[in-house]
C-alpha cells in the first residue's frame, strides 16, 4: 500500500492541478447553463482567447508583475466577450439555436485567432520565479502547477463567498429560481444575468491564460477544452459550484491516476466515467438545488 | 405529397435507359477528345505543364504548408519557372488538414485540372484516401510529406515519395542509440496513431537488433493527451537510461516542456524522430528542447556546399531558415524536373515512366535516389538541438549509418 501510493503520489497530486484549470473553465459554463439557461458553445474559443493573450503579453522573460497583467487583461477581455455574448443569446429561447449561435461564434473567433497569430503552436512562458521544479513526495515537481492549484483554490473560495454569503449572490440566486419576482422588487435581472455570463467568461480567460504554460497555445486547443468543460459539467451537475469543483476532481484523477494505472485504456477512460456516472446519477453528481432545470 | 409522387417516379425509370446511352455518347466523345489531342503531341508540348501542387492552406498544418509551397518556388523560381525546359503551370490546392477537405480538393487537379502531376500531401491519411485516385487516372502523386509505410507498400508506377518513412527515421536512430547507452535501457513512447507506432517499430527493430533493451513503452491517445506527467512517471519508475519518442506539432511542443520540467531529462536522454524539433514546435519548445537528440534527413545546418547554396537561397527569398518540409518540396521539384527533361510525353504515364529514371538527385540533404519502392534511399543524420545562431537550431553531430 505504501509503496503503491509512493508510486502514484505524484499522479494524483497532478490530477488536482489539472482539476483547478478545469474547474476555472468549467464553473464558468455550468453557471451560465444553471443560472440563464444557455448552453454556450463558445466557451473553449474563449478561454483559448485568453491563451493567446498570454502569448501576446508574455513571449519572453516572463516576470510576475507582467504574468498578473496578463491576468487582468484575460479578465477584462473574458467580461466584455461575456457580455457580447449575454447580450447575442437573451433573444433566442431555444436551446438548439443557442448552440449554433455560439458554435458559430466559436468557429469565426477561432478562424480570427489563427489568423492572427498564426496556426504554429505558441507557448507562453510561467513567470521565471515559478518556472523550477520543486521536491514533493522525493521527485521533482513543476512549481508553477502548485502555484495553479493555490490560485484556483483561492478563486472557488472567493466564489463561494460571492454566491453563498453576499446580496449579489442572492439576487443571483433570486433570479435563477423567480425571474419574474425579482424584476418585481426593482431589480434589471437582465444585468444579472449578464453579469453571471460576464463573469463566468473572464474565468475561462483566466483558466484558459493559467494553463497555457502546460497546454500552450494553438488552433484546435478550444475545442480540447470546451470538450473537457462539458465532461466536467455533465459529471458534476449543472449550475453548481461545488459540482462544477467535484466535477473537476473527479476528471482530473481520471485523466491522470487512471491513466496512470490503465494507460492502455487511457483514450476510453474519461468517457467510461462519465458514462458511468450519467448510468447511476443522471443529473450528475452534485447538480445544482435551485435553478432552471433544479 | 407521397401520393403524388407516385406517378412521378415512374417516368424516370423508363428515362434511366436513354439517359446512359446519352452519357456513354458523351463519354465516348470526351474519349475521342482526348485520344485527339494526344496525337498532337507536339502541339500539347508547346504549352505549359500543369502540375498539382496540394499542401495545407488553412488548419493545423497550415505551416507545413507554407514552408512546403516556398521550397517548390523556390526551384520554380532557380530554373526560370521552368521543369526539364518546359514552362510549368502550378495549380494550387487546398489540402486542409484532413482526408475529408484533402482528398476531394486533390482529386479535383486530376478530373478538373488536368494536372500531369501532383506534388504535396501532408497528412498520411490523405495521402491513403488518394492512392487509387492517382492509381487509376494514371497520374503520379510525389508525395513530399506523409510518411505512412503502407503508402508505398505494394509500389505502384504512380506513386512517389520524396520525404521519409516513418520506420525509415525510426530505424536510422536505432543502432547509434543502442552504442551510445551501453547496457543502459530504452523506454519508448509515441502517439497512439499509426505514425507514432511506425516510428517506435522501425526504432526497436534496429536498436535490439544491435543490442539494446526495451525498459518499457507507452503509448498516449492521439489529440487528447495534454498531459504527460502519468506517462512520465512510468519512464521514471521503470529506470530507463533513455527515451525514444515520436510526436509532432502542438504535442511535440508540450511533451518536451513537459519532459523538462518533470527533471526526467536529468536521469534519461530524449530521443525522437526529427518532426519532434523541427520548425515552428522548435521556437515555442525554447530551452527545454535543448539537449533533445533527433534523427532526420535535413537539418538547415548541414555543412555542405549545396545546402549552404539553398539555405542562402531560401533566406533571401523569405527571410527564414529553411525546414525538411520545404526541402521535401523543393526535392519534388527536382525529381520532376529531372524527369521532364527525358519524359517522351508530358501526360501522366510519360512522367511516371521518366521518374523510374531520375537516379541520383543532388539534394540540400545530401544526394539520394528513389528505391525499389519509390521511398528516397537517402543520409539520415542525428541531430541535437543547441545554440546556434543566437537561438537554438538542430545541430547535425553525424551521419547515421544503416
Amino acid at each position: 500500500m505504501l509503496s503503491w501510493l509512493d508510486a502514484n503520489a505524484l499522479s494524483m497530486l497532478n490530477g488536482v492541478a489539472l482539476a483547478a484549470v478545469l474547474f476555472l473553465i468549467a464553473v464558468g459554463l455550468s453557471l451560465v447553463f444553471g443560472t440563464m439557461d444557455v448552453l454556450n458553445l463558445a466557451h473553449g474559443a474563449v478561454s483559448l482567447t485568453g491563451a493567446y493573450i498570454g502569448v501576446a503579453f508574455l513571449e519572453r522573460d516572463t516576470t510576475i508583475p507582467l504574468f498578473v497583467t496578463a491576468v487582468l487583461a484575460a479578465a477584462a477581455f473574458g467580461m466584455v466577450a461575456g457580455v457580447v455574448l449575454a447580450a447575442m443569446t437573451s433573444s433566442v429561447g431555444d436551446h438548439l439555436r443557442q448552440a449554433l449561435l455560439t458554435l458559430g461564434v466559436a468557429l469565426i473567433a477561432g478562424d480570427v485567432l489563427r489568423e492572427i497569430f498564426g496556426a504554429d503552436v505558441e507557448s507562453v512562458s510561467a513567470p521565471a520565479s515559478l518556472a523550477g521544479a520543486v521536491s514533493v513526495f522525493g521527485r521533482p515537481y513543476p512549481l508553477y502547477r502548485l502555484v495553479i492549484i493555490g490560485i484556483s483554490a483561492a478563486i472557488a473560495v472567493v466564489l463561494y463567498i460571492v454566491l453563498e454569503r453576499t446580496r449579489v449572490g442572492a439576487l443571483v440566486r433570486a433570479t435563477v429560481a423567480d425571474r419574474a419576482m425579482v424584476e418585481a422588487i426593482g431589480v434589471r435581472t437582465n444585468l444579472v444575468l449578464g453579469g453571471v455570463f460576464g463573469a463566468g467568461a473572464a474565468l475561462a480567460a483566466i483558466g484558459g491564460l493559467l494553463a497555457a504554460p502546460i497546454l500552450g497555445a494553438q488552433p484546435g486547443l478550444d475545442d480540447t477544452v470546451l470538450l473537457l468543460a462539458l465532461v466536467v459539467v455533465v459529471v458534476g451537475g449543472l449550475g453548481s459550484l461545488r459540482g462544477a469543483l467535484v466535477g473537476a476532481l473527479l476528471v482530473g484523477q481520471v485523466q491522470t491516476l487512471g491513466v496512470a494505472l490503465a494507460s492502455e485504456y487511457a483514450s476510453f477512460l474519461l468517457f467510461a466515467a462519465m458514462a458511468i456516472v450519467l448510468l447511476t446519477r443522471p443529473r450528475g453528481l452534485l447538480p445544482a438545488k435551485t435553478g432552471a432545470h433544479g | 405529397m407521397s401520393v403524388s409522387s407516385v406517378p412521378f417516379r415512374r417516368r424516370p425509370r423508363r428515362l434511366v435507359p436513354v439517359t446512359i446511352g446519352a452519357a456513354s455518347i458523351l463519354l465516348l466523345a470526351a474519349c475521342g477528345g482526348g485520344s485527339i489531342s494526344e496525337g498532337n503531341g507536339g502541339e500539347e508540348s508547346e504549352g505549359p505543364v500543369k502540375i498539382g501542387l496540394s499542401v495545407p492552406l488553412s488548419g493545423v498544418y497550415a505551416a507545413l504548408g507554407e514552408d512546403m509551397t516556398q521550397g517548390f518556388e523556390l526551384y520554380l523560381d532557380e530554373n526560370d519557372g521552368q521543369l526539364g525546359g518546359r514552362d510549368i503551370e502550378v495549380v494550387k490546392a487546398d489540402e486542409g488538414e484532413s482526408p475529408q477537405t484533402g482528398v476531394p480538393a486533390t482529386s479535383k487537379l486530376v478530373t478538373q485540372n488536368d494536372v500531369s502531376a501532383v506534388v504535396g500531401i501532408v497528412n498520411s491519411a490523405t495521402a491513403l484516401g488518394l492512392k487509387d485516385t492517382f492509381v487509376q487516372s494514371e497520374v503520379p502523386l510525389i508525395i513530399a510529406n506523409a510518411g505512412a509505410d503502407e503508402l508505398t507498400d505494394d509500389a505502384s508506377p504512380y506513386i512517389w515519395r520524396t520525404s521519409f518513412t516513418n520506420g525509415q527515421v525510426g530505424a536510422a536512430l536505432g543502432a547509434a542509440v543502442a552504442e551510445e547507452l551501453g547496457d543502459k535501457e530504452v523506454f519508448l513512447m509515441a502517439a497512439d496513431y499509426a505514425a507514432g507506432h511506425e516510428s517506435v517499430d522501425g526504432f526497436r527493430e534496429t536498436f535490439t537488433e544491435a543490442g539494446g533493451s526495451i525498459a518499457g513503452e507507452a503509448f498516449t491517445p492521439f489529440g487528447t493527451t495534454s498531459d504527460w506527467q502519468p506517462f512520465l512517471s512510468k519512464v521514471r519508475s521503470s529506470g530507463a537510461g533513455a527515451v525514444y519518442v515520436f510526436y509532432a506539432g502542438a504535442e511535440a511542443v508540450n511533451f518536451v516542456k513537459q519532459y523538462d520540467s518533470f527533471g526526467i531529462g536529468d536521469s534519461a536522454q530524449l530521443y525522437g524522430a526529427g518532426f519532434l524539433t523541427e520548425g515552428g514546435v522548435l521556437e515555442a519548445q525554447g530551452a527545454a528542447a535543448e539537449g533533445v537528440r533527433t534523427s532526420l534527413h535535413y537539418s538547415h545546418l548541414l555543412d555542405t556546399d549545396r545546402n549552404a547554396e539553398f539555405v542562402e537561397a531560401y533566406q533571401a527569398a523569405y527571410d527564414e531558415v529553411p525546414t525538411v518540409y520545404a526541402v521535401q518540396a523543393y526535392d519534388a521539384a527536382a525529381a520532376l524536373d529531372l524527369a521532364l527533361e527525358d519524359a517522351e510525353s508530358t501526360d501522366g504515364a510519360g512522367i511516371a515512366d521518366a521518374l523510374a529514371n531520375v537516379g541520383d538527385i543532388d539534394s540540400p540533404r545530401g544526394t539520394w535516389s528513389f528505391d525499389e519502392d519509390h521511398n528516397p534511399d537517402q543520409p539520415y543524420y542525428l541531430r541535437e538541438v543547441q545554440k546556434a545562431d543566437g537561438g537554438l537550431a538542430n545541430v547535425v553531430l553525424e551521419e547515421l549509418t544503416q
